[in-house]
């Protein structure tokens, strides 16, 4: 079944929450001056490992990469799945885990994170055991719903841009692509799309709407850093965990009867969130159904329960901005080696037939 | 059957999940200043709050204070103390004493950003008396309403162009920041009329280092081509009234020495005259009265090192970062600064100007 709109919907969605909480800091601390270099750079990482994906997939149509990958040999299978589902894992745990506390430092502050855990992981099991089609339709109508509040928000937070914050627009050093914070942020241009390679027996997409997607964000990766900067400026941005955040927190709109619409932009967002970790839960679903096959309701239950327990064990902010870290290297790994092995194992097969 | 009844027990569960409540408080439960006074007292901030206290018939203001190591440690103790909790999610104004800002706010400012109870958008204003008397005299002058401060500043109230207004978040901008600093406005209880305006604070890097009068702020807030609408201005030949205002601004650095030219338009409505003067005649008068107002507030800024009206970041293309982080003391004092004013006079209003 043709699902283009509801895979294009869903890619623009699962990045939105990156780029508003963790990645506007990632970008601000490592570079000092004309941030937009390390965007296009991270931008360009995101289309070319996109595309080298895509195109290796539809060299297998109706075939999903699990399928691909166990045509090559149980060994091949596991070698290349087995750290896919491990990142799967990891970005559930540190993506449940920190968005909870998110949520807690920003306003939620007296109530326990195992709480919003908890909240976070039952509804996104129960979406995961439902389907991938309960999730994408889950989607549209989360899509319909937060959408225009998210773009309100966004052109809102312009209120106290001062343009001059913008100069000077050519920055000399490249330091900033070895900072630890710029790996990190990463994890906005190439945690999401993944989900891609796993949809195919279950829907079908045209390749196009995905590029367009990737290309709708591109505004959003550059305003989310460039509004606390234009704000702020730089030597203050770079004080706060939450760069975007603070900026919508300093909009002040006399006619709005919410005061603070800071709330409603991060309740839009980790909407979203709930969504990808609910992606990402079937996703690993479908992995572990490939070697122990079960009921899904029973696999995405044991799957949330591991997340919860691991992510209670982690104790505080620290923690995780330093499993942030580490698992950029997971990442690195799972990005160039999964959309690279699909497309040689696409070439190769062509060469064949 | 069984099916059924897991389905009611989730139901049943969400019921309290998704109800969102942790250890809710009502409404009727919380108290919810509208207005905070600082100011220190031998090492301890001395927190006094406004707290609206509605009752059946009329609304009262009730006004409590308490000292602690810090602004929660005071806040805190007021809650326990209180029957109520005290949430500073209101908090409008933020009142503060002119001898702890003399001595700094910056972990004050840092400390609102972030615990995040007070809103950044809230207003910092500075208190030329004692704050416990400003807040009894307050008390003593209110009408039952609570906001009168809040109105004070608000744009679509009480606010004049000759009052600064400025934000938490901008007061902390300013003190990261390297090429901007802010006025706070100074005020003090009146005789007649509930609050006296008596200029603005400039705050550099969280200090205050120097006072302007109002007329002065009204000039900084046409820099930041603030509307200053309806201001009237007083010469010896005429009274006028400007409607619109914008600036423009060209920078370079010739040998070492910023310079910036700037220009501000205005456009005015002729409101009364003294005598007979020509169109020619007020447009001047008023021309050399701004500039040199302007020259005079802009040496006293300059000698305190203190970058209230932002000129540094006209400079951001031409002065790179590293030389720009010692902008306050290098470059700012040597600034030249050429500002010329061009007026319309709109119209004369309804009477013709005599033209001989």
């Amino acid at each position: 079944m043709d699902r283009s709109f509801h895979v294009f919907l869903m890619y623009i969605m699962i990045h939105l929450g990156f780029i508003f909480f963790l990645y506007p800091n990632d970008i601000i601390t490592s570079s000092d001056e004309a941030q937009w270099i390390p965007i296009i750079i991270g931008l360009i990482f995101h289309f070319v490992f996109l595309w080298i994906y895509m195109k290796g997939l539809s060299f297998f149509p109706k075939k999903n990469i699990i399928h691909i990958y166990s045509q090559t040999g149980k060994g091949f299978a596991a070698f290349f799945l087995l750290p896919v589902f491990i990142y799967f894992l990891l970005v559930d745990i540190i993506g449940v885990r920190a968005y909870s506390e998110i949520i807690t430092i920003i306003f939620l502050s007296n109530t326990p994170s195992w709480a919003i855990i908890v909240l976070f992981l039952f509804i996104s099991a129960y979406l995961a055991a439902k389907g991938v089609e309960a999730i994408f339709r889950t989607g549209v109508i989360l899509a319909l719903v937060f959408f225009p509040i998210v773009f309100f928000v966004l052109i809102a937070s312009f209120q106290n841009v001062d343009w001059r914050y913008l100069f000077p627009l050519i920055g000399d050093d490249f330091k900033f692509i070895t900072s630890p914070s710029y790996l990190k942020s990463f994890s906005a241009f190439t945690g999401g799309f993944l989900f891609l390679g796993f949809l195919a027996p279950y829907l079908t997409y045209k390749r196009k709407k995905v590029l367009i997607a990737s290309a709708i964000l591109i505004p959003f990766f550059v305003l989310a850093v460039y509004i606390p900067v234009l704000t702020f400026g730089h030597g203050t941005a770079s004080t706060f965990v939450f760069p975007y955040m603070m900026t919508v927190d300093s909009t002040y709109i006399n006619w709005l009867m919410f005061e603070r619409i800071t709330i409603f932009f991060i309740l839009s967002l980790v909407t979203f969130i709930m969504l990808q970790v609910s992606l990402l839960l079937w996703m690993a679903y479908q992995i572990l159904n490939h070697w122990a096959p079960h009921n899904p309701i029973f696999s995405v239950a044991t799957l949330a329960i591991i997340i919860f327990i691991t992510s209670l064990m982690i104790t505080d902010w620290h923690i995780v901005e330093q499993l942030l870290w580490l698992n950029s290297f997971l990442r690195f790994y799972v990005i160039v080696t999964v959309p690279l092995s699909i497309y040689c194992i696409g070439l190769r097969r062509q060469g064949r037939a | 059957m069984r099916t059924n009844s897991l389905k009611i027990l989730i139901i049943l569960c969400a019921l309290f999940l998704l109800s969102g409540c942790w250890d809710t408080k009502d409404i009727n439960h919380r108290s919810l200043p509208i207005v905070m006074g600082v100011a220190m007292e031998d090492d301890q901030y001395k927190v006094h709050l406004q707290i609206p206290d509605p009752s059946p018939t009329t609304m009262k203001v009730r006004i409590v204070s308490e000292t602690g190591e810090t602004v929660s440690k005071a806040v805190d103790k007021l809650s326990a103390n209180l029957e109520s909790s005290i949430n500073l999610l209101h908090v409008k104004v933020i009142v503060i004493d002119k001898e702890l800002a003399k001595k700094g706010v910056k972990d004050l400012i840092s400390g609102f950003m972030r615990s995040r109870d007070v809103s950044p958008k809230a207003l910092v204003v500075i208190s030329d008396e004692e704050i416990e008397p400003f807040f009894s005299n307050l008390k003593n002058t209110t009408e039952p309403q609570s906001t009168t401060l809040f109105d004070f500043f608000d744009k679509n109230a009480g606010w004049n162009p000759e009052i600064a207004l400025t934000r938490v978040w901008q007061v902390y901008r300013s003190i990261h920041s390297y090429t901007r600093d802010v006025a706070l406005p100074i005020i003090k209880s009146g005789d007649s009329t509930i609050i006296e305006h008596l200029g603005s604070a400039v705050i550099k890097k969280g200090k205050m280092v120097e006072q302007i009068n109002t007329e002065e702020t009204l000039l900084v807030n046409a820099f930041y081509e603030e509307s200053t609408y309806g201001k009237v201005e007083v010469m010896d030949e005429a009274t006028v009234m400007i409607v619109k205002n914008s600036m423009d601004h060209k920078s370079q650095v010739i040998d070492q020495v910023p310079y910036l030219n700037s220009k501000l338009h205005l456009k005015v409505v002729l409101l009364e005259t003294k005598g007979n003067p020509t169109v020619k005649e007020i447009r001047t008068s008023l021309e050399t009265l701004l500039t040199n107002r302007f020259n005079e507030m802009f040496t006293k800024i300059q000698e305190s090192e203190a970058d209230i009206l932002g000129v540094g970041q006209y400079f951001r293309t031409q002065i790179p970062k590293e030389k720009l982080k010692k902008w306050r003391s290098t470059q700012y004092p040597n600034l030249r600064i050429d500002i010329e004013v061009h007026t319309v006079i709109q119209n004369e209003g309804q009477l013709k100007l005599m033209t001989d």
